[in-house]
């Protein structure tokens, strides 16, 4: 009897600890769609996928191509017609006339009309607007005021009439912000027209995708996609490695994209950066002195940084603006080319010295501590400590703090800094007016407290201006002020990457502009 | 008890070792620790730099050799705040009674209530990351133990005769608790102390490897294994290092901790005292029964 009890007990055991094992097997076979499946390894800037939140989800809705803009960036970062097909302009840049194209539809099968585009503006307008009881963060009023918008659904048009001429409306509305939702049901799910849509999302962990039936420029080719969250590069690389993923984008560390580059099982491709990593300079702080900004420029060897301390995943350069983008980066001149020896004379002969013997100089009788603050971002921490590094060996002291983010960001806006690391996309609507206005004195966003009579009349010419030839010639001068004041740090322009099974996957290209990461070009080996 | 006494001496050396690399660091190290060569980045081991190069050019032995006296300056500094923290506020506790002793022991209670790592976090956002932060909120979470541990020490013996007649012939509470409360309280708080080092810095090494300790411009073990993380495939050599280095410190003081316990802890004393006792009776009852046998 004794040792019935026991088998029972022993039999229970086992069905128990199978029942969990059973439950905790592979999911990879419980998506809905039997077609083919792609796993994409992401970092998680957002779970949620509406334009109107924030800036990152309203990314994340065109990353994972489950929202379109009416226009889209090309590898040129000229804005092309998407949704809208058409369009014509006023002579004075005021009033815009979309023509939206036909056919398309959004994922749930409702058309997109000149209406439903009207109202999908309208909504992201009156989210954002606190005043109107809006709740979200996005920022549309930095890019586009307008009066009216008005559609007419018999003609199939959409008419935006600015407050001002504004010679860039395809750039804008190609921002993904504006990208276009089915606004019937937004309350309740974000519905775009891209070649996605989504099923599931598991909040910071996953998004489940299924292809749209209806998409309108071409066949779908994954029937099912589950987006992954990986934020560490390392484990996104590794988990790339053991199959649990089948693409990632941008492994930022250095060298898991070498051995992955040199691995003839993947596919590594690396689009030319129009992002910029730069240092703000905090001109209220020991910064202000021009010779110590002179010779930290010189004393920096960028060229190393960028190919040896981050791996060439920045190419290195001395203007705000990358050198791939056309605004004349080969008429620039720097007069602070890299000399280490000439810095340290330069601060001799401008009486920044070492008075006290510590190994660190001073100014005004007080030790220079330079505050260097970043966040752990596309190798920013590793510039900001190649940078102490190289500064101490001038006899320039540099506290490296590295914070997270939003700590980071603070610290910014406080003015909590001398030199401030970060990587930002300088041409968001294709055009680098905005930030270019990093340095406008009379801009809220001046993060250094900059400030050049010159560099503001010029900038204001350029927010006036709307012949594209002329604009470039005051960008080209723009950029050259800000090198000759020794106004930011430059480091270089980073390169996004995108990395893929080889056997298993085709397509699987990063766009110059990383607003597109999965688009319907990424196939299937086969199909 | 040689024996014990053997390897206690072996431990101590192991350990002493450890101190005298840490003194003798500039010694011993081949190359500036801070000198970076950008352009020898993750150099494998040589002849040249005996650990390799790490991402930013610098010799890896000279800063495994110069990071022993970062991790045992703070630990030491870490155990002794919490000794001294958590041991007088013990023994204030345990004598004075009453609501001196409700207040402290109830807010050690509320303290260890809070989890390290969320405190760390918490003081590492508003202070900004350091290892001294780390130090403070590593503090604050366990000098409860010591405290306890003091308290009741100190419970055990204030009833004690010997308490009783120097209180009543007027000696000052301060003397009181000097002469005859620490005393008795010291050798089971130095035991303890000792076994916890090996821990202590441990958890100082996962701070500083989470970010919230040490930053780049010290020279950390547990920052050297976060800097080497991400390169742990194809430049191993930047987490074995300082991982070995971490390991055969944290082994050498638990082993000299634990070693030391077996010497110093009364408990253990008694009970080998209770031990030579019983063996004594039984070979008594023995010969007892040999002899009504007989």
């Amino acid at each position: 009897m004794r040792k019935n009890y026991k088998f029972i007990a022993l039999l229970l055991l086992i069905s128990i600890c199978s029942s969990i094992l059973i439950a905790c097997g592979d999911k990879k076979n419980k998506n809905s769609a039997n077609g083919p499946h792609l796993n994409f390894g992401v970092y998680n800037y957002s779970d949620s996928l509406d334009p109107a939140t924030n800036t990152n989800s309203s990314w994340c809705g065109v990353r994972y191509g489950v929202t379109e803009g009416l226009f889209k960036f090309s590898d040129e970062v000229i804005a092309e017609p998407n949704i809208a097909d058409t369009y014509t302009v006023s002579e004075d840049y005021k009033v815009w006339t979309l023509h939206i194209r036909e056919g398309v539809k959004f994922s749930n099968g409702n058309d997109v009309t000149p209406t439903a585009v009207k109202d999908s503006i309208e909504r992201l307008y009156n989210q954002t607007d606190a005043s109107r009881g809006g709740t979200g963060n996005s920022n549309p009023d930095g890019y586009l005021i307008y009066e009216t918008i008005t559609a007419d659904d018999d003609e199939g048009t959409v008419t935006i009439t600015c407050t001002s001429p504004t010679s860039n409306i395809p750039g804008i509305l190609a921002y993904p912000y504006f990208s276009i939702i089915d606004v019937s049901v937004a309350d309740k799910e974000i519905v775009g027209t891209g070649p996605y849509k989504v099923a599931k999302i598991n909040n910071g962990v996953s998004i489940e995708l299924l292809s749209n039936e209806y998409y309108w420029n071409g066949e779908v080719p994954y029937d099912s996609v589950t987006i992954m969250f990986i934020d560490d590069s390392s484990t996104k690389a590794m988990a790339l490695k053991s199959g649990d993923i089948d693409i990632a984008e941008n492994i930022t560390t250095a060298s898991d994209l070498r051995t992955l580059s040199e691995d003839e099982n993947y596919y590594v491709s690396i689009a030319p950066g129009v992002r910029t990593g730069n240092s703000y300079i905090n001109y209220e702080g020991v910064l202000g002195n021009e010779t110590l900004r002179q010779a930290i420029m010189m004393a920096l060897d960028k060229d190393t940084m960028c190919d040896i301390t981050v791996a060439g995943m920045y190419t290195s350069g001395i203007s705000v603006l990358p050198s791939s983008l056309s605004y004349n980066y080969d008429k620039l001149t720097n007069p602070y080319e890299f000399n280490k020896q000439a810095a340290i004379e330069l601060l001799d002969d401008a009486g920044i010295v070492d008075t006290d013997g510590d190994g660190w100089r001073e100014i005004d009788g007080k030790n220079i501590d330079i505050n260097s603050v970043t966040f752990t971002s596309r190798n920013l921490n590793e510039f900001a400590e190649a940078v102490a590094l190289q500064l101490a060996e001038i006899g320039i002291k540099v506290t490296v703090n590295i914070r997270d983010y939003d700590t980071a960001l603070a610290l910014l806006n406080a003015g909590e800094f001398d030199l401030w690391t970060c990587n930002t996309l300088t041409v968001g609507v294709g055009d680098p007016q905005d930030y270019l206005g990093n340095w406008y004195s009379a801009n809220s966003q001046n993060y250094g407290y900059y400030s050049s009579e010159k560099y503001d009349e010029l900038y204001e010419e350029l927010m006036l201006e709307l012949d594209n030839d002329k604009r470039k010639d005051i960008i080209t001068q723009l950029q050259q002020i800000l090198i000759n004041d020794a106004a930011t740090i430059v480091y270089g322009y980073y390169n996004s990457s995108m990395i893929s099974r080889a056997e298993k996957i085709t397509g699987a290209d990063i766009a110059t502009i990383d607003y597109y990461w999965l688009t319907s070009k990424i196939k299937p080996i086969g199909e | 008890m040689i024996n014990k006494k053997l390897q206690f001496i072996i431990f101590l050396i192991f350990v002493l070792s450890i101190v005298t690399v840490a003194i003798l660091a500039p010694y011993i190290a081949t190359h500036d620790p801070n000198e970076a060569v950008l352009t020898e980045a993750t150099k494998a081991p040589s002849k040249e730099h005996f650990f390799g190069t790490d991402r930013m050019g610098r010799d890896l032995f000279s800063r495994v050799i110069y990071g022993t006296r970062t991790s045992l300056y703070s630990t030491l500094i870490l155990v002794l705040s919490i000794l001294i923290l958590g041991g007088g506020l013990g023994i204030i506790a345990g004598y004075a009674g009453g609501a001196t002793d409700t207040v402290i022991m109830r807010f050690a209670d509320m303290m260890v209530s809070f989890p390290g790592m969320a405190l760390a976090i918490a003081i590492a956002g508003v202070m900004g990351p350091s290892i001294t932060n780390a130090v403070i909120s590593i503090t604050m979470v366990s000098w409860t133990k010591y405290a306890r541990l003091a308290r009741s020490l100190v419970l055990k013996i204030k009833h004690e005769d010997y308490i009783k007649a120097a209180f009543m012939s007027g000696t000052k509470t301060y003397n009181i608790l000097l002469r005859y409360m620490l005393p008795s309280v010291l050798p089971t708080l130095i035991i303890t102390a000792a076994t916890d080092m090996g821990g202590m810095m441990l958890e100082l090494a996962g701070f500083s490897f989470l970010g919230l300790g040490a930053q780049s411009t010290s020279i950390e073990w547990g920052y050297m294994l976060n800097e080497g993380r991400a390169y742990i495939e194809s430049a191993s050599w930047l987490m074995i290092y300082p991982g070995l280095a971490i390991f055969i410190t944290v082994v050498a003081f638990n082993l000299l901790g634990d070693s030391l316990r077996d010497i110093l802890d009364p408990q253990n004393d008694d009970q080998i005292l209770k031990s030579k006792r019983k063996r004594v009776l039984q070979t008594e009852r023995k010969q007892v029964k040999r002899e009504s046998l007989a």
